[in-house]
Formats: structure tokens, sequence, C-alpha cells
């Protein structure tokens, strides 16, 4: 499940007014969210959350829904 | 003889391995295919070729399975580099082998004495996807294949072997493993696909080397009007002949149910840089963008567009490179890393002003783009087709020169052109109009074929439209062809 907040900053980074997102979408699936324009939303997640990837932990992405458990998993041990 | 695709040993031999292929249980299918891959790979009687491959095999299959095995990161990472440092050095070795001997001995007699041992065939393509087979491993994309037989099939699997497409382990590892039943559809749109890549290489790309060669061999021969044309026409020939090989090695593919990645997507309707490389060497461009541009671009993320901007530069330095170590491959492959480096910057300035002239959704703004990607696109294929940077250099500085004089000339002429020799010269090339509307012919059948194939599949259509076309085809396939010798462009990386 995605949460509103993390749609926001994937939105707002892709310029986008509004997108259905599910665990299972990958990126090539929405508007406008390439190879060039992915630093982008990874950097602004990172903005909105106050957090930190790693290089590594990005590259294994393969939707929105690792994106979303890997920020929960920052989240949880940042707390 | 080498056996190339469309050489008639190649078309012999290949119906021979597929029948037997028929006639085989499947648990052993994949030897026959092996068998038959060695073979192909030996018959271009370079020994250290296979020698060299046989290496890349075995180092990527106990290099996968070390990576998959081991828990601690550290070290998981450290034999994912030394896999990757062994296939490149392997790389290295071989591409860089005729410089290093050079070093020693006069290149000719270097070439007379051991021309055999700088045959590359090759190398460059399974090694790249030796390279993304561990990489996707560590990354946990991949499981890794413990069947070695069915390892070393997916490296070196004799379609795909000498120019590609360059295979990803997940895409073409679980279509080895699958049960066989010869399938009829895929036997005809396979053949059909060949014989359509066939006719790309020997009726349009051999037509269009005969113009190409002459006017980059001499240079300084010709003017502007001429550079120009020769540059275009470049441009559709290393389309046509390396999309022709794609087909025929998608199409040999398919007749065995095996699926490889499509290489091109109408490159030249790309409406900027990026989307031309979404549409060009397809299985390439996804390599260098998933191992070199994303790593990198993570990494220099903090300096934003510049850190996307210096990624894009490194990725295509690295692609130059990989054509070839002389200075025109790393100018082309820069020319295309300032074009998407620059675009990074310019996109938004070019979407605000598209909106402003009130074009933002015309159809006038995508012939736009197409245009200038196009010529971009083909201004970077002259360092690439040169026969030196100076040449290079040279045509990029002359493509305009007499252009205006020809132009005032053929205006004021209008009414009588066709007796004016002089004015058709810089445009027939010395070749004679037969020739040069032989060549139109092929082209435009080329085009056609290609938009037709994206409208309406041939084999579904009834056989009083089907059989007529085969044989045009088949007729224009004998007439047009141009069997000279002329190798692949994209053997030489």
């Amino acid at each position: 499940m995605i949460s509103n907040e993390l749609k926001q900053a994937v939105l707002e980074a892709l310029k986008l007014d509004d997108w259905e997102f599910a665990d299972e979408t990958t990126a090539a699936q929405v508007p406008g969210w390439d190879s060039l324009s992915h630093v982008n939303v990874i950097l602004a997640v990172e903005k909105k959350f106050g957090v930190r990837f790693k290089n590594l932990e990005v590259l294994k992405l393969k939707n929105v829904g690792d994106l979303q458990r890997l920020l929960d998993s920052k989240l949880e041990h940042r707390s | 003889m080498a056996l190339l695709f469309d050489s008639l040993p190649y078309m012999l031999l290949f119906p021979a391995v597929w029948l037997l292929y028929q006639f085989i249980p499947d648990n052993r299918r994949w030897l026959v295919l092996l068998l038959a891959s060695v073979s192909f790979y030996a018959a271009l009687k370079a020994p250290l070729l296979v020698v060299a491959w046989a290496l890349v095999v075995v180092v990527s299959y106990y290099c996968g399975l070390a990576i998959a095995r081991q828990g601690d990161e550290p070290r998981k990472r450290r034999i994912l580099w030394g896999g990757i440092a062994a296939n490149f050095g392997v790389l290295c070795s071989i591409k860089y082998l005729r410089v290093i001997v050079e070093m020693w001995t006069p290149a000719p007699v270097a070439e007379a004495r051991w021309s055999d041992l700088f045959v590359t065939l090759g190398v460059s393509y399974y090694t790249l996807q030796a390279v993304s087979y561990l990489a996707d491993i560590y990354l946990e994309t991949l499981e890794p294949e413990r069947h070695f037989g069915r390892f070393a099939l997916y490296l070196g699997f004799f379609p795909k072997m000498l120019q590609g497409p360059i295979e990803r382990g997940g895409d073409l590892l679980p279509q080895l493993k699958s049960p066989y039943r010869c399938n009829y559809d895929n036997v005809r749109s396979g053949m059909l696909l060949f014989a359509w890549g066939l006719f790309k290489k020997v009726a349009v790309a051999n037509r269009l080397a005969i113009y190409v060669t002459a006017v980059y061999r001499d240079v300084h021969g010709y003017g502007g009007i001429t550079l120009m044309l020769a540059t275009y026409l470049y441009a559709i020939q290393i389309l046509a002949d390396f999309s022709g090989y794609t087909d025929m090695a998608l199409g040999v593919a398919r007749m065995f149910n095996i699926r490889l990645t499509q290489n091109f997507n109408a490159p030249y309707l790309a409406t900027s840089i990026a989307d031309f490389w979404r549409r060009w060497h397809i299985s390439f461009s996804r390599w260098i963008l998933d191992y070199i541009f994303k790593p990198l671009q993570m990494e220099w993320r903090n300096w934003k567009n510049v850190g996307v901007a210096g990624a894009l530069l490194v990725t295509f330095l690295f692609s130059g490179l990989w054509h070839g170590v002389s200075w025109n491959f790393v100018v082309w492959g820069l020319l295309h890393g300032l074009f998407l480096s620059a675009s990074v910057f310019w996109k938004p300035w070019q979407t605000r002003m598209w909106e402003k002239i009130g074009l933002h959704n015309h159809p006038l703004r995508r012939l736009v783009q197409v245009l200038v990607t196009f010529n971009l696109v083909s201004f970077a294929w002259i360092f690439f087709r040169a026969g030196s940077l100076n040449d290079g250099f040279y045509v990029a500085t002359h493509l305009f020169s007499g252009v205006g004089s020809y132009l005032v000339a053929v205006a004021s002429h209008l009414g009588h052109l066709t007796q004016l020799k002089y004015l058709w010269d810089p445009i027939l090339m010395e070749k004679g109009l037969r020739s040069f509307v032989l060549l139109t012919v092929s082209v435009m059948i080329m085009v056609l074929g290609n938009v037709l194939k994206k409208r309406i599949r041939i084999d579904h259509q009834p056989a009083w439209i089907r059989w007529p076309l085969y044989c045009t085809f088949l007729v224009a396939l004998c007439y047009l062809s141009i069997y000279d010798d002329v190798g692949f462009v994209y053997f030489q990386f």
C-alpha cells in the first residue's frame, strides 16, 4: 500500500497532477518517470522524509512498493 | 569462409541444425544449440576467440554462484568486481592485442603472421552480457544459472553471438529451459524476419555502402553537397546494416521458439537524443543506462542537474570507447554525451518556448523535433564513419561548402535540369542514374516494409495476398542484392 505522502512526493517531483500508484507500479508505467527524472524522484522523497538512501538500495528498487518498503524501514530505524 | 548470416554455408548449415533440433528430447536440446554455437564460432578460424569465450563462461558461471551464495556484503562486492575485472580483462586483451603486438612488430608483418589472433568478433557483446549477469545477481534481480551447459549457451547462443542483442539473464535463461514444441507460426514469421533482415543488409546497406565508402575514402575530393548526402546515406546504411543483422538474428532464434530482445524501434523518428537512445541498439543502451549511468547518477545526486549531466558524459564516453579505442569514437560518444547533458538544462526552456508560441501540443512540434534529432544524430555519425579524426573534422566543417552556389545554379536552370550533368554529379557521385534509381527503390522498399510491418501482420493475411507478396519480395531481393563481401558494420566492435 502506497502512502499518500509518498505519492505526493513522487507526483510533485514529476510535476504530475494525479496518478494511481500500486505496489507493482514501475517507473516505466508513470508518465515522465524516466531514467533522467528518476534522480529527482529519489531526491524529493529523501528531502520530504528527511532520510538518505544508499546507492545500492536505490539500484535494487524494482517498483513503487519496494520504494515504500525501503522508506518505511528507514523511518522505523530513525524513530 | 566465415559463417556469417548472409553467407551460403550459414544458410545451408542452419536448416541442418534446426532439423536435428526437432528430433532431440527436451533435456538434450541445449546441447544441440551449444554445439552448433561453438561450431559457428569456431568456423571463424580464430582459435583465440573460442578460448576467450570459454574463459568468460567459466569465470562468470562460478562468480555468479559465489555471489549468490555469499552473505557477507563486502565479500560479495569483491567477487562481483573480480568477475567484472576478469571479463573486461578478456575483452581488453582480445581487442588491444593488435595494438600491443604492433608495438614490437611492424604492422604488415604482424598482420601477415598473426591475423587470426586479431579477430575480435563477438567478444564485446558476450562480455557485456556476462557483466550484466553478475550485476543482476548482485542486485538480487536474478538467480544464478546452475546448469553449466545452459549458462554457456546463454552467453554463446549463435544467432546473437557476433553482434548481439546483449541479452539479460532474466529474459533469455528461462527460454532456454522451456520445453520445445515446433510452432508453425514461429517458423514462418522467423523465416520472414530473416528474409527481411537479409534484404535490408544485401539490398539496402550493401548498396548504400558503395556510395558512402567512395566518398568517405577520399573526403577531400568532394564538395559540401556530396559530403552531406553521403552522411545522410550513411545514417540509413548503418540502420539497415545493424537492424538487418538484428532481424536475421531474431528470425533464426524465433524458429527455435526463442524471443530475443528487439534492438531497434524506428530510431530516426525519435523526438530527442534521449528518445533516440531508447530506440537505437536498445539492448546496449539499456546496459550502459543500468550499469554505468544509474550508479553514477545516484552517486552524484546531490549535484542535481550537474551530476546528471556529468553521469551522461561519462556514460557516453564509455559508449564511444566500447566501440573502439580511437579518437573518432571518443568524439562520437562525447557528442552524444554533450547533446544529452545540454538537454538536461535546455528541456524546461524548450517546453516553455513551445507553450509560449502556442505549439505545445501541435504536430509541427513533433516534426521539428524529429528533424533536429535526426540531423544531430547524422552529424555525430560523421565521426563514427570517418577514417580518421582529421577526415571527420574535414567533413564536419565542409558540409555546406559550395551548397549556396549549387542551389543558385539549380534554381536558375529549373527548366532543363536533366541536361546539366555538372548539377547531377554531386548527387550521383559518378555511379550513374540507374544505380541511383536502384538505390532509391531499395530504400523505399525498406521504408514501406517498415510501415507495413507496423500496420499489418503479413503472415496473418489470406494466401492470395501473402503469396504474390512473397514472390514480389523474392524477385526484389534477387534483383536488388549486392554480394561483394561487405561485412556488417557492427562486427568490428
